[in-house]
C-alpha cells in the first residue's frame, strides 16, 4: 500500500515542498530510501523505528521503500521524520488514510517519540500554506506566524495519532499573530526591559551620545573611534534599543532568517525587536555572509537584518571579511552561490564600527600616542577606503571628563531618546523612504531642501576642497536627518555644521591634523 | 682613471660590501690605501680580515661598475683628508671612513652650523616651532643640519628652506639611507630642495634601505656636524636622544625646546631641561649658544653677524626674532574675517595641547551645532587646527610647518 505525505525542507532561506512517498509491500523486511537524502535524512530509519516502538505503535516486518520527491533535489535536516512515521502507518493500515486528507507533516522525532522542533519551521510553514498544518508543539507559534492557515500540534507521537484518530481533541488552535505584532514604527512591546542596559548609564559623551541618536534616526552607519575604555562598545550596545519596532513584513523577514539559523525565537514566535549581532572579530568570511556545505546558513550580517550589527575592534578583522561586507551593505541583501545553488539572504542593518586610533590605543591627540607613524598608517589601511565609505557618521570617543563622571546628572534615558527617535522616523516616512540614508542622491535636492545659508555654506566647504562630491550626499542626508530631529521643514545652516562634524572622515583613524 | 679617482672608486666599493659597518669599515681602510685595501681583501690577505669574510664577496664586485653608479647618480665620495671632506669631522673618533655626499659639501664650512632634531610624532606645537627656529637660523646665515625624518626633522628644514634661496645658510642634511633611497617618501620634495641648495650626506651606500640600524649611527655625524644640537621634541626614551648622547660625548652643547609637562612628546625634551641643557625658546636663544660654543674656536663669532642679520630683516618685513607670534589678528596680510562670538567661545575653551570637542562642549556650555560652527570658522581663518576629533591653537599668522614656499607676511 502507498501513502504521500506533504511535507517541506529547508533550501537556503525558503522552504520547498516535498512529498514523502511510503510504499509497503511484501517482500524480504527491509527499508529503502530514495531522492537524495543527506545523512541527517538517511538516519530518520533509526529515529523512526525507536519513535514508532516506544508510542506502542508497530513497524511493518514488510517491504518498505520511502521517496522523496521532487527526486532530483538533494534534502537535508530532520523534520522529514515525523511525515516518514506518519506515511509508514498510513500505509502499513495502522491509520486511516482519510485521517490525514488535507494535511502536511513536519518534525523531528526522539527515540522515545516525542516531537522535537525543526530549525526554519516559519519558511517551511509557508511553503506548506494550503495545507493544515501538524507540528511539534514547541514549533506551533512558528508556524501560525505566516499566513492564516491552520496548524495543529501535538507532544509525543503516541499523543498525535491519538488525535488524528479522533479519540483525543486538538489543542486550542494556535491564534494568528497579527494581534502581537505591534503598528509599524512604534517601541516594541517591553521596551523599557532594555537587553543591553539603559542609555542613562553612559556619562558625559555629548557627542558620542547625539551620532548615536541621528544614527538610530537615520539609520547611518556608525564608526566609533576612541581609546581603550572610553565606552565604544557601551554606547554601540544601546543602539538597538533606541530603534523602533520592526513593521510587520520586515519582523517576518527576521524571523525567517533567524528561524532557519535555528536561533530561538522570542515567545509569541515574531521578532519585533530589532536584533543585535556582535560577531567575534575571528570571524570566517562564511560566518559573517552565510553559506555552508550542506545547508546554507544564513551568516551575521543576515542575523543582523532589520537591527544592528555590531563590529567590536574592527580593525582587528580580516581584510577579507571587511571588505566582503561592502557589496551587501550596498545592495541590502547578499547572495551565496555554491556549487548547488544560490541563495539570497536579506542583510539590511545598521554597521556600527568601534575601534582604536591606531595600535597604542591613545591616538588622536598628538604626544600621546606613542605608535610611530608608519604603524599609524599601517593600521588605518586595514580598513579600505571603499568600506570606510560606507560609514556615515564618525566620531572621536575618549574616556569621559573626570568632572563628568562626578557629575553624577544622568543623561537621557533609552526610553526618552527611542520614543524622540519613533517621532522623527515618521518625518523620513513622508519622503518615502524607511530612513534617510536610503534617500536616493539623484533626488536628495527636491526631497530634502536647504535653506539659503545652508547651500551657501555646502558651497563654501566644496570650493575650499573641504567637501568631495561624495561627501556631499552623505553630509546632505545627515543634515536632514539633524533637522527633522530639530523639527525643521528645510535644511538650515546649524544642521550642516552639525552634519560636517559628524561625517565620518579617513583622517580620524590616523590620529593626524587635517592636511 | 686617474689615481685619486680609483681611490673613490675603491672606497665606495668597500662601502658597498655586504655586512660591512661603519667600524669595520674603518678598520679595513685603517693604514691602507683604498685600492691596496680591496686588492688585499681580494686576495684574502687582509690583516682586518682574518677569517676572509669580505673575500668573496670583493672577487664578485666589480669596482669600476660601482664608480659608474655613482657617477650616474652624481653622488660625490668624500674620503678624509679630501678638501670637500667636511673638516669638523676630520678630528671626530666616529667620523666615517667614506662619506657620500649629493649637493655642494662646502657649504658646511665657515658657517655656524645647528642640529634641530626631535621626534617623528611631533605635535602641531613641535612643528611649528621647528619650522620657527629652522627659518630663522637659516635666515641668519645658521646652517641647520637636520635628519629629514618625518615630524621635528622634516619640519626643520622647511622651515629653513622658507628662507629665499641666495640669502641666509643653505641647509644641510644627514640622511640613514643610500642617496637614491628618498625616506621617508613624503618628505621627497624637501630632499631634492636641499639638494639643490645645500647638500645631503649619508655614510652609507647607494641603494641601503630604512633599516632601523642606520639611524642612531646617522645621528652621531648630525651631532659631530653641529655647534649646537636643538632638541624640539621627544618622548622618552626617544631616538633623538642618540642624538644627545652623540653630541654630550664631543662636548658639543645641548638645548631644549621646554613643552607642556602634560605632554608626552615633550617628555624627554622636558628632562633634558631638567638635566641642565639650555632651553630655547627661539632662535635667539640658540644664535647665543651658538656664539657661547664658537667663542675661543676659530670662526668668527655669529653674534655681531646675527644681529646685522636681524637688523636686515626688517627690509624683507618679517618679524624680529623673539616677537614671532605676537600680534594676532592679521593672518597671512589679510584681515581676519570677523569671529563670531560662538567662534570666541570656542577659542577660549582650546588649550594649547590638543583639546577634544567634548572638553569644549563642557567649557563652552554650547550646542553641538553651535560649537561645531564656531571649531568651523576658527579653521577657515586659521586660528585652530582641526585634528582627528580634536582641536589645537594655530599661531597667528603661521602657515602649515609643511608649507615651504611662504609669501613675506606685513608685519614687523
Amino acid at each position: 500500500m502507498i501513502a504521500t505525505i506533504p511535507s517541506a525542507v529547508l533550501i537556503g532561506v525558503d522552504g520547498k515542498h516535498v512529498s514523502v512517498e511510503v510504499h509497503v509491500s511484501n517482500g524480504l523486511p527491509g527499508f529503502t530510501m530514495v531522492g537524495l537524502p543527506d545523512a541527517a535524512v538517511r538516519e530518520s530509519r533509526d529515529r523512526v523505528r525507536a519513535a514508532l516502538l516506544s508510542s506502542g505503535l508497530a513497524w511493518p516486518l514488510r517491504r518498505v521503500t520511502v521517496n522523496l520527491a521532487p527526486s532530483g533535489m538533494r534534502k537535508g535536516g530532520a523534520g522529514l521524520d515525523l511525515p516518514i512515521a506518519v506515511g509508514l502507518l498510513v500505509a502499513s493500515g495502522e491509520l486511516d488514510p482519510g485521517t490525514v486528507t488535507g494535511m502536511a507533516f513536519i518534525g523531528e522525532l526522539g527515540l522515545d517519540g516525542s516531537l522535537r522542533g525543526v530549525p526554519g519551521t516559519v519558511v517551511l510553514a509557508e511553503a506548506l500554506g494550503s495545507h493544515v498544518l501538524v507540528v511539534p508543539e514547541v514549533g506551533a507559534c512558528e508556524a501560525g506566524l505566516w499566513g492564516d492557515h491552520p496548524v495543529r500540534s501535538a507532544p509525543t507521537l503516541a499523543i498525535l495519532v491519538e488525535r488524528l484518530l479522533g479519540h483525543q481533541p486538538w489543542d486550542q488552535p494556535v491564534p494568528p499573530h497579527p494581534g502581537t505584532c505591534p503598528a509599524p514604527g512604534d517601541r516594541p512591546p517591553g521596551g523599557s526591559a532594555s537587553r543591553h542596559g539603559d542609555l542613562s548609564d553612559v556619562q558625559g559623551q555629548r557627542l558620542a551620545r547625539r551620532a548615536l541618536e541621528v544614527a538610530a534616526t537615520g539609520g547611518h552607519h556608525l564608526l566609533l573611534v576612541g581609546p581603550p575604555g572610553s565606552g565604544k562598545t557601551m554606547l554601540a550596545n544601546r543602539l538597538p534599543d533606541l530603534l523602533p519596532a520592526l513593521e510587520r513584513s520586515t519582523a517576518l523577514e527576521v524571523s525567517r532568517v533567524h528561524s532557519v539559523a535555528g536561533l530561538p525565537l522570542p515567545p509569541g514566535g515574531l521578532m519585533v525587536r530589532p536584533p543585535f549581532r556582535s560577531p567575534h572579530h575571528g570571524a570566517s568570511p562564511v560566518s559573517m555572509i552565510g553559506g555552508g556545505t550542506t545547508w546554507m546558513r544564513p551568516g551575521e550580517i543576515s542575523l543582523a537584518h532589520g537591527g544592528v550589527l555590531f563590529l567590536d575592534e574592527l580593525g582587528e578583522f580580516p581584510t577579507v571579511v571587511l571588505d566582503a561586507l561592502r557589496q551587501p551593505l550596498e545592495e541590502g541583501q547578499v547572495r551565496v552561490s555554491r556549487a548547488r545553488g544560490s541563495t539570497a539572504f536579506p542583510a539590511r542593518f545598521i554597521l556600527v564600527g568601534a575601534m582604536n586610533p591606531c595600535p597604542c590605543g591613545e591616538g588622536g591627540a598628538p604626544g600621546w600616542c606613542r605608535c610611530s607613524e608608519s604603524a599609524r598608517e599601517r593600521y588605518a589601511r586595514r580598513l579600505s577606503a571603499p568600506l570606510l565609505d560606507r560609514f556615515d557618521i564618525a566620531v572621536r570617543v575618549d574616556r569621559p571628563d573626570v568632572d563628568d563622571l562626578m557629575d553624577g546628572t544622568p543623561g537621557e534615558s533609552t526610553t526618552v531618546v527611542a520614543e524622540r527617535v519613533v517621532a522623527t522616523r515618521r518625518m523620513a516616512a513622508r519622503r518615502h523612504v524607511l530612513t534617510n540614508s536610503e534617500l536616493p542622491g539623484a533626488t536628495l535636492r527636491s526631497d530634502a531642501p536647504m535653506s539659503a545659508a545652508a547651500s551657501k555654506l555646502v558651497e563654501l566647504q566644496m570650493r575650499s576642497g573641504m567637501l568631495s562630491a561624495r561627501g556631499l550626499h552623505r553630509v546632505h542626508r545627515i543634515a536632514r536627518t539633524i533637522a527633522d530631529l530639530e523639527g525643521a521643514d528645510d535644511i538650515e545652516a546649524s544642521h550642516v555644521y552639525e552634519a560636517l562634524l559628524l561625517r565620518c572622515r579617513r583622517d580620524l583613524l590616523l590620529g593626524m591634523e587635517q592636511r | 682613471m686617474t689615481r685619486v679617482d680609483d681611490c673613490l672608486v675603491h672606497a665606495a666599493a668597500l662601502a658597498g660590501l655586504p655586512g660591512i659597518t661603519p667600524v669595520r669599515l674603518v678598520s679595513v681602510m685603517a693604514g691602507f690605501d683604498p685600492v691596496e685595501a680591496w686588492t688585499a681583501l681580494v686576495h684574502g690577505r687582509h690583516p682586518a680580515d682574518p677569517d676572509r669574510r669580505f673575500g668573496a664577496a670583493a672577487r664578485a664586485t666589480d669596482p669600476a661598475e660601482v664608480g659608474e653608479r655613482y657617477r650616474r647618480a652624481g653622488v660625490q665620495i668624500l674620503l678624509p683628508g679630501a678638501e670637500q671632506y667636511p673638516s669638523m669631522l676630520v678630528d671626530d673618533p666616529g667620523a666615517p671612513a667614506v662619506l657620500f655626499a649629493h649637493g655642494d659639501p662646502s657649504v658646511l664650512e665657515g658657517r655656524p652650523r645647528v642640529a634641530i632634531v626631535g621626534t617623528r610624532s611631533a605635535t602641531p606645537y613641535g612643528r611649528q616651532v621647528a619650522a620657527d627656529l629652522g627659518r630663522d637660523l637659516a635666515f641668519s646665515g645658521v646652517v641647520v643640519v637636520s635628519g629629514l625624518a618625518l615630524g621635528i626633522d622634516g619640519a626643520a628644514h622647511a622651515g629653513a628652506l622658507q628662507v629665499a634661496e641666495g640669502e641666509g645658510a643653505p641647509p644641510v642634511a644627514v640622511v640613514g639611507t643610500g642617496l637614491d633611497v628618498v625616506y621617508p617618501s613624503s618628505n621627497a620634495r624637501i630632499w631634492d630642495e636641499v639638494v639643490a641648495r645645500g647638500v645631503v650626506l649619508s655614510e652609507s651606500p647607494l641603494g641601503t634601505q630604512p633599516l632601523p640600524k642606520v639611524f642612531p649611527a646617522r645621528n652621531r655625524i648630525i651631532a659631530a656636524l653641529s655647534d649646537v644640537v636643538v632638541v624640539v621634541e621627544s618622548h622618552h626614551g626617544g631616538g633623538s636622544l642618540y642624538t644627545v648622547d652623540a653630541a654630550a660625548r664631543r662636548g658639543i652643547p645641548v638645548a631644549a625646546v621646554p613643552g607642556s609637562v602634560r605632554s608626552r612628546a615633550s617628555e624627554g625634551t622636558n628632562g633634558l631641561l631638567v638635566d641642565g641643557c639650555i632651553p630655547v625658546r627661539d632662535a635667539t636663544d640658540v644664535m647665543v649658544a651658538i656664539s657661547l660654543a664658537r667663542s675661543g674656536r676659530d670662526a668668527p663669532a655669529p653674534a655681531q653677524q646675527a644681529a646685522t642679520l636681524v637688523a636686515a630683516r626688517g627690509k624683507r618685513a618679517m618679524p624680529p626674532v623673539g616677537t614671532v607670534g605676537a600680534s594676532p589678528g592679521v593672518a597671512n596680510g589679510t584681515p581676519t574675517p570677523v569671529i563670531s562670538e560662538k567662534g570666541r567661545s570656542v577659542l577660549g575653551a582650546v588649550d594649547d595641547t590638543p583639546t577634544l570637542f567634548e572638553t569644549i562642549l563642557l567649557r563652552t556650555g554650547l550646542a553641538i551645532a553651535e560649537a561645531a560652527q564656531g571649531c568651523d570658522e576658527l579653521v577657515a581663518s586659521g586660528r585652530l587646527l582641526a585634528g582627528a576629533g580634536w582641536w589645537s591653537k594655530q599661531q597667528p599668522g603661521r602657515s602649515g610647518a609643511g608649507e615651504a614656499a611662504v609669501a613675506p607676511t606685513n608685519r614687523g
